[in-house]
């Protein structure tokens, strides 16, 4: 047995705790964990208030020192006023920054966060010129040492001041890291890598070897649709190469949002794909682009389809609305053994009311109870699903 | 000299704005959300030449701003440019609709805001 050598003063404690019942002894091991457990609590958050405390109190003596030298130096810089001089090779005056404590690290990020905040705010000329005194103060090398950090989230602090910065990065950097496994990582290299990348800004869509899942599907897409200046390729590429399904799939969404007509083709091969759910999309895309020339094919195939391709297909024939099919979606809406395939029906038919008009009318005098309220679901402009 | 106010809750904006907007033409104001625009508006009486606005702010937005100024009850107009970095289709439409003059997308270029407003203040004389 261990012999622990007690002070003299905590000899009645000890012998209280060894002599007392287990179910006692017990208690008091989780009393004082418990109470330790909330010292420390309280003492992380001291701690935690009072850094916070000293770092506000160092911001609000060095922002307005900040804001008032970039407005002096680069806002109402006279070369901005000159239209011969070339905004990229302008030397700002750098000496009044020497005295911000720029040799402290946290003074250089509160300056750069500094400078792309005002970016985030003027473009144009001021925005070059806020860039310029970016990299003349050297604030790229510690982006870049932020960069080839192992914890992720200084990388993504990294990609955020590069993207800012329309700083571009080399694709052995920024291109694993768009296959990244934490998803923050990931996001952040492909919204940079869309953004900087000035000749292939999807060129990422040729290594990611994870499928996307939705969320990051939601993210890119928001990402692609609203980043300015970049060049939008023909997805037709992805639609007829990738192995990666997601991309396939994700690739016939952004095919709709910019109705890149010439991709058509490549859709209609992928009509012929093995995976079901894949086919589906490809049917929704074509259904979405409105190609008249691709409904006989649809129709054609109908028949050996699932469920869910069917449904499509009819959803598609309603979007064409070329009225050339009308017949065909009569037979569904009254033969068809599943509710939803006869919803679906009902609806195209609607949709190509223009056409048919008299089939419509017909179907609401002779149709019985259930048929004619499906029918008038489907008529009801407010309903929309 | 033209009387501007300037409703935004970013701190550095109004910064910006002071610098591209010379003091010697322009008289600027600055509040920093829609509630505070709202007392600065009834207390100088709506009295401003033209109100160059942010639309997402606490208290009160942009959209609740142009209501106000821009209500049928009201005598005077006063001409409104939106700043803001929200700029999808929907909110410039709901903008206009509600009756703002322009519409500038953050992040903005300088020269096109003191070309907007000197254009603006001309219409409206």
């Amino acid at each position: 047995m261990l012999d622990i050598q007690v002070p003299d003063f905590l000899e009645p404690v000890v012998n209280t705790f060894r002599y007392a019942p287990l179910a006692i002894q017990v208690a008091m091991v989780f009393i004082i964990i418990a109470s330790l457990g909330t010292l420390l609590a309280y003492y992380s958050i001291l701690r935690s208030r009072y850094r916070g405390y000293q770092r506000d109190k160092k911001l609000a003596f060095l922002h307005p020192k900040i804001d008032n030298l970039i407005i002096e130096e680069v806002l109402t810089n006279p070369t901005l006023l000159k239209d011969d001089v070339p905004v990229a090779h302008v030397q700002l005056n750098l000496e009044p920054f020497q005295e911000l404590p720029l040799h402290k690290k946290w003074a250089r990020e509160v300056l750069t966060e500094r400078i792309i905040h005002f970016r985030r705010n003027v473009r144009g000329n001021m925005g070059e010129l806020l860039r310029n005194l970016y990299l003349q103060l050297e604030l790229d090398k510690d982006t870049m040492k932020k960069m080839r950090s192992g914890h992720w989230e200084k990388k993504v602090q990294a990609l955020v001041e590069f993207t800012s910065m329309d700083m571009s990065i080399a694709d052995v950097t920024i291109l694993p890291l768009t296959n990244s496994r934490n998803r923050e990582l990931r996001a952040a290299a492909r919204h940079a890598y869309i953004k900087l990348s000035k000749n292939e800004p999807f060129k990422f869509f040729d290594v990611v070897t994870e499928p996307l899942l939705m969320w990051d599907q939601v993210e890119l897409f928001r990402i692609i649709t609203t980043t300015q200046n970049i060049a939008i390729p023909n997805f037709a590429r992805w639609i007829t190469y990738s192995a990666n399904k997601s991309v396939v799939s994700f690739c016939l969404k952004l095919v709709v949002h910019y109705n890149q007509l010439p991709a058509v083709p490549a859709i209609v091969k992928l009509l012929e794909t093995k995976d079901h759910y894949l086919r589906a999309d490809a049917i929704n895309c074509l259904g979405k682009l409105r190609v008249p020339d691709a409904e006989d094919k649809l129709i054609v195939m109908y028949s050996s389809q699932p469920l869910h391709c069917q449904i499509e297909i009819l959803k598609a024939v309603g979007r064409i609305s070329s009225g050339r099919h009308v017949d065909f979606l009569k037979q569904e809406f009254l033969h068809s053994t599943d509710f939803d395939l006869r919803k679906n029906a009902a609806k195209s038919l609607v949709k190509n009311e223009w056409t048919a008009k008299q089939v419509l009318e017909e179907l609401l005098a002779t149709a019985n109870a259930e048929n004619l309220r499906i029918l008038k679901h489907c008529m009801n402009p407010l309903i929309k699903y | 000299m033209s009387k501007i106010l300037l409703v935004e809750d970013d701190e550095i904006m109004p910064k910006i704005v002071a610098r591209i907007l010379p003091p010697s033409e322009y008289e600027l104001d600055h509040v920093s959300n829609g509630k505070e625009a709202f007392e600065k508006l009834e207390a100088t009486n709506y009295d401003y030449d033209l109100i160059i606005t942010d639309i997402m702010m606490p208290y009160a937005n942009g959209f609740e701003i142009l209501s106000r100024v821009k209500s049928p009850d009201r005598e005077k107009t006063i001409p409104v440019i939106i700043v803001s970095n929200a700029g999808n289709e929907d909110m410039i439409m709901e903008g206009f609709k509600l009756g703002a003059d322009d519409f500038l997308k953050k992040p903005i270029i300088p020269a096109e805001l003191l070309i907007r407003v000197k254009r603006l203040l001309m219409k409206n004389k």
